[in-house]
């Protein structure tokens, strides 16, 4: 397993850029998860440390080696891609096999490699069948076969979770976890579900219009984020955001007033956006401390664990949760706790954090 | 009875759209499918205003006569070379049309090399009589290369002629296969060369594991169509060689025709016509087969 | 006194018309000419009968020449045709063999034909079965086309009149330059393969041979050899063009035409060809050099009646028109030949060019032969003999050997 140093990456497809110089460094074992909405351009990123898209500008360091001329068999590479890419001919055991036996390694050596790998992965009963004949999660598995057999430097993984349905996702999810406390490897993985990324990685890298809004671990992107996008992309239900100006006592929205110690440096008058997770707005009954609002439910959404409560204050809408054996119903007008100490303020023009 | 009738006018009316189409087929199709299976049947017919029954004699003649033979011969050696000449030329085009060019330069291309298949046969063999003459532009450059000391006959030079023959037949008919491939390549998803070039593949290795074995129901439905036309092509043989020379390109169809048109031996002819029939009936029971497997 | 007359003459002038009417006859012209002459020749000179016989119409059927061969045949065998049939002689045999043609006998016998059964080209007329079955449209010799620029640039000044001085100016001409060539065979197997019969034959007769014995073949005797040795040692020698097995009479004609062989026998008719294709061809014809026998292929368009015709007399009044003196001497200028009636000679040769010229001399000094009409099987023929030369020129088998194929093979398609 190998370091990654990704530089300064540049992309430019004719004149259009899709890259704006990506700087990620990840050490070795990381997993490291790129996750931003459709043409963010953390495929391209992806697919460009694979070998599978020319460098315009910048380097991709793998190990010590900057691989940038180099082909995408020579990387030290293995993928897993997002429609699983396993040859229809071919058996599973073949499926994984290929690779070895391009590179003609002896017939005995790879059937003990696909044995090793078949049994950590319980593929061991399908080796004979083709891809048609296994479900969505065992394909997945298959493909993660083929990667793991070749023993890569680095795996990649391009939103691998996407075809499956919500409950295999989840299954899988946490059967990629095991795998990875367990062989340790370096991995690079794309998606664009927040939740995989949280879950998945022990760093995120999200991206925007082909630049890195924010890196981190999960608990600094969600508790501390950079950015308006960041903090609004991080976490669901999103986090509540809303318009409002710098008063003497605290922060006005569009409807009420909230009485909060502010950022330093803002100043009476400004324009600020107001950053509060669902999580911190609960109903007065549940016995939060934090400045009390009252306003107007509007529904509920019932989680099973936990019920989301959408108020508006006035104009403005919010979102905030309470126990799943809540009375509170819609239309009831109920009062709530916001937890100031966790509140984040923006600006609105830049969308950079105000701290 | 009401049943029945209630029953067809509920299921007939289908039927009665096709029947024009089932009329007309029935009249251009099985009339005279059946008039030449009867003339087979007897001796000197046409020529004769009442032709006596010889019942099985024409096929017992023809299965001793040797230059059936030789065009059975002929004909398989004309069908199999052209068909995998098609194959050959056709795919290795459809995998250079289908490289990562530009759209415009693909275009003209795909457009270029589709030509061969639309001119006519006369048009084909006229022209390729001028190219292959003694005289002409390719014992011309040939002979400027220097690999060969003198021009070849190479239509009238039995040795050469099937060879000739075979190239114009390839140069005619790839474009189909060529198309045929094209499609089917679009539709290989990328993903899977993506896969195989991570995995270590180079070109040859592409081709054979990923992109053969998804062309190969492609593969085999248009090689039994390109089998089944060819094994009956008349014009284009007929137009270069006339059979000939001697009668070493003559194939099963240009016999039929000789035996018909020149030798006025009618019956000769629908004997062999129908031995034409038979084993093309036998391939086309295969591709049939092989269709519905599909399904 | 006057309303009786005049009555009686407008009763006489409706039983008149009505009596004509009732007697319009169709007759079906089937032919190629109007497929050569584009100029509608002859649809003008069926306008031209028809206004003369008001009773009888003329339906003008045109085909390509190789199509009339088979629709007669595929005609008569679903029990309808032509009743006057444009023929070529070599299909005589097989058609007398389906019992396709009517005998005309009893029809040249009348004495109110418009023109003399002598005066007639003789050699449609010749007997088969004791019958006569045809009538000649026009006629054209077999002639030899003379490049004469390539004969004086060889050191040569009149075209060559005998075998050996033939063999002597092709050799020559053939040494003149790379693409040059003396002479050529068109032995392509390519339909109707007919190149034995344009150029062999009409060597063959003037050696004094002939390929019949009556009604039976006769490919293989001594003068048919002696004329393949003679074509084996021109090929030998250089003088013929190569590729004679992908040769066809098209190509032939055209590399002639565009001065790239010193001599072409084929059919006078050409001449047209030639000389409008290219003008600037110092162009001359000449009679066939001969081994001794000045004698010469003869060919022609010829006029039958189908026995199955109902209208047979308007048929032959129809041939009448065709053969009289007059007509016949337009249909040969028409068609650049010579008239099938011989009195329309004067007519026909009265201002005629140089090359119509020569034909009208060989026409009127040498024997004519024409053997195809009693030739079994004749277009099937003609693939054998072609074969077979083909195999000899490529060095496979000697002039014996490919005669007496021919004959064997000859004899086995007739059976």
């Amino acid at each position: 397993m190998s370091k990654i140093e990704i530089r300064n990456l540049v992309k430019m497809y004719g004149e259009h850029q899709a890259l704006h110089g990506i700087d990620i460094s990840i050490p070795q074992g990381e997993f490291c998860v790129l996750v931003g909405p459709s043409g963010c351009g953390k495929s391209t990123t992806l697919r460009m440390v694979a070998g599978l898209e020319t460098i315009t500008g910048g380097d991709v360091v793998i190990g010590d080696r900057i691989v940038n001329g180099l082909k995408a068999k020579d990387r030290g590479i293995a993928m897993v891609f997002q429609n699983y890419a396993l040859y229809p001919a071919k058996t599973v055991y073949n499926n994984m096999a290929f690779s070895l036996q391009l590179s003609k390694m002896p017939k005995a050596e790879i059937a003990k490699k696909i044995a090793d790998v078949a049994d950590i992965l319980e593929l061991t009963p399908l080796l004979d069948r083709k891809p048609a004949a296994l479900s969505g999660g065992q394909r997945q598995r298959v493909a993660m076969g083929r990667a793991i057999v070749r023993d890569p430097e680095v795996f990649l993984f391009d939103e691998p979770l996407s075809n499956l349905d919500a409950k295999l996702r989840g299954q899988m999810r946490a059967e990629i976890k095991r795998l990875h406390q367990r062989l340790k490897n370096t991995i690079i993985y794309v998606t664009h579900d927040q939740v995989e990324a949280m879950t998945l990685a022990d760093k995120i890298v999200i991206m925007k219009d082909g630049r890195i809004e924010q890196q981190g671990t999960p608990d600094e992107v969600f508790h501390d984020p950079d950015t308006l996008f960041v903090a609004g992309f991080m976490g669901s239900p999103p986090m509540n955001l809303i318009e409002g100006t710098v008063t003497p006592t605290g922060i006005k929205l569009t409807d009420a007033e909230i009485t909060c110690s502010m950022p330093d440096s803002a100043k009476i008058g400004d324009r600020l956006v107001f950053g509060m997770r669902s999580d911190d707005i609960r109903p007065l009954e549940d016995g939060f401390e934090g400045v009390s609002i009252t306003a107007d439910v509007d529904l509920i959404e019932q989680l099973g664990t936990e019920n989301l409560v959408h108020f508006s204050l006035g104009r403005d809408a919010m979102i905030g949760k309470t126990g799943g054996r809540t009375r509170i119903m819609a239309n009831d007008k109920v009062p709530f706790t916001l937890q100031m100490q966790h509140a984040y303020f923006f600006d609105p023009e830049t969308g950079l954090r105000i701290r | 009875m009401s049943r029945v009738i209630n029953g067809f006018k509920a299921h007939g009316t289908p039927y009665f759209f096709l029947l024009p189409c089932l009329v007309i087929l029935g009249a251009l199709l099985s009339v005279p499918l059946y008039k030449v299976v009867e003339y087979s049947l007897y001796d000197n017919v046409i020529v004769e205003r009442n032709p006596t029954f010889v019942g099985l004699q024409n096929y017992s003649n023809l299965l001793t006569d040797s230059a059936f033979w030789s065009a059975t011969a002929n004909t398989l050696i004309f069908t199999i070379g052209s068909v995998v000449g098609h194959i050959i030329v056709g795919t290795g085009l459809a995998l250079l049309v289908n490289a990562d060019i530009h759209p415009r330069a693909q275009t003209i291309f795909r457009s270029l090399l589709i030509l061969p298949w639309i001119f006519t046969a006369v048009v084909v063999a006229l022209n390729w009589q001028l190219l292959l003459n003694p005289f002409g532009v390719i014992n011309y450059g040939l002979t400027q290369i220097g690999l060969i000391d003198a021009p070849i006959d190479w239509l009238g030079d039995p040795a050469f002629a099937m060879w000739a023959l075979l190239m114009i037949s390839t140069w005619r008919g790839y474009p189909f296969i060529m198309v045929s491939f094209l499609s089917g390549l679009q539709s290989i998803p990328q993903e899977l060369y993506e896969a195989a070039e991570i995995d270590g593949a180079g070109f040859f290795a592409k081709f054979w594991h990923v992109t053969v074995p998804q062309l190969k129901p492609v593969i085999y439905g248009v090689a039994l169509l390109d089998l089944i036309w060819t094994f009956q092509l008349f014009p284009l043989v007929w137009l270069t060689t006339g059979g000939g020379p001697g009668r070493s390109t003559e194939v099963l169809s240009t016999m039929t025709f000789r035996q018909g048109f020149v030798d006025f031996e009618f019956s000769q002819a629908a004997t062999t016509a129908v031995s034409i029939l038979i084993i093309s009936a036998a391939f086309t029971i295969l591709y049939l087969r092989n269709e519905k497997q599909k399904i | 006194m006057k309303f009786p007359t005049v009555m009686k003459s407008v009763m006489a002038g409706a039983m008149l018309w009505a009596g004509s009417a009732s007697a319009q006859t169709e007759i079906e012209w089937l032919q190629w000419f109007a497929a050569e002459n584009t100029d509608g020749f002859y649809e003008s000179l069926v306008e031209e009968f028809e206004a003369a016989h008001p009773d009888i119409t003329v339906k003008l059927v045109t085909q390509p020449f190789g199509k009339v061969r088979e629709s007669i045949v595929t005609d008569s065998a679903i029990g309808i045709g032509s009743d006057v049939l444009g023929l070529n002689m070599p299909w005589t045999s097989e058609f007398l063999e389906i019992g396709l043609l009517e005998p005309l006998d009893d029809y040249l016998a009348r004495d109110d034909n418009s023109f003399e059964t002598a005066d007639l080209v003789q050699a449609p007329i010749g007997e088969i079965d004791g019958n006569i079955w045809m009538v000649p449209l026009n006629a054209f010799p077999f002639v030899m086309h003379v490049n004469m620029d390539l004969v004086e640039q060889a050191g040569f000044d009149a075209p060559p009149t005998t075998w050996d001085e033939f063999s002597e100016q092709a050799i020559a001409i053939a040494a003149l330059d790379d693409g040059i060539s003396g002479f050529g065979m068109p032995l392509s197997s390519q339909p109707p393969a007919n190149g034995p019969i344009l150029t062999f034959l009409p060597l063959l007769y003037s050696n004094g041979g002939r390929i019949m014995d009556g009604t039976t073949p006769n490919f293989d005797n001594p003068t048919v050899v002696e004329t393949l040795q003679f074509i084996v040692d021109l090929n030998d020698a250089g003088a013929l063009a190569p590729g004679a097995a992908s040769r066809t009479g098209g190509v032939d004609l055209e590399e002639f035409i565009a001065g790239r062989t010193g001599f072409l026998i084929s059919p006078g008719v050409h001449a047209q060809a030639i000389e409008g294709r290219n003008a600037d061809l110092n162009y001359v014809a000449a009679a066939v050099p001969n081994n001794g026998t000045p004698a010469y292929r003869v060919h022609g368009w010829e006029l039958g009646i189908s026995s199955g015709s109902t209208e047979k007399e308007a048929a032959w009044t129809f041939i009448n028109f065709l053969l009289s003196k007059d007509v016949n001497a337009r249909v040969a200028a028409a068609s650049n030949a010579l008239p099938g009636n011989l009195t329309s000679l004067e007519i026909v040769g009265d201002g005629a060019g140089d090359v119509m010229q020569a034909q009208i001399a060989i026409l009127a000094n040498d024997e004519p032969v024409e053997e195809l009409r009693q030739a079994p099987s004749a277009v099937g023929s003609w693939s054998l003999m072609t074969e077979e030369m083909q195999a000899m020129l490529r060095g496979d088998q000697t002039p014996e050997q490919a005669a007496s194929n021919v004959q064997a093979r000859w004899l086995e398609l007739i059976e």
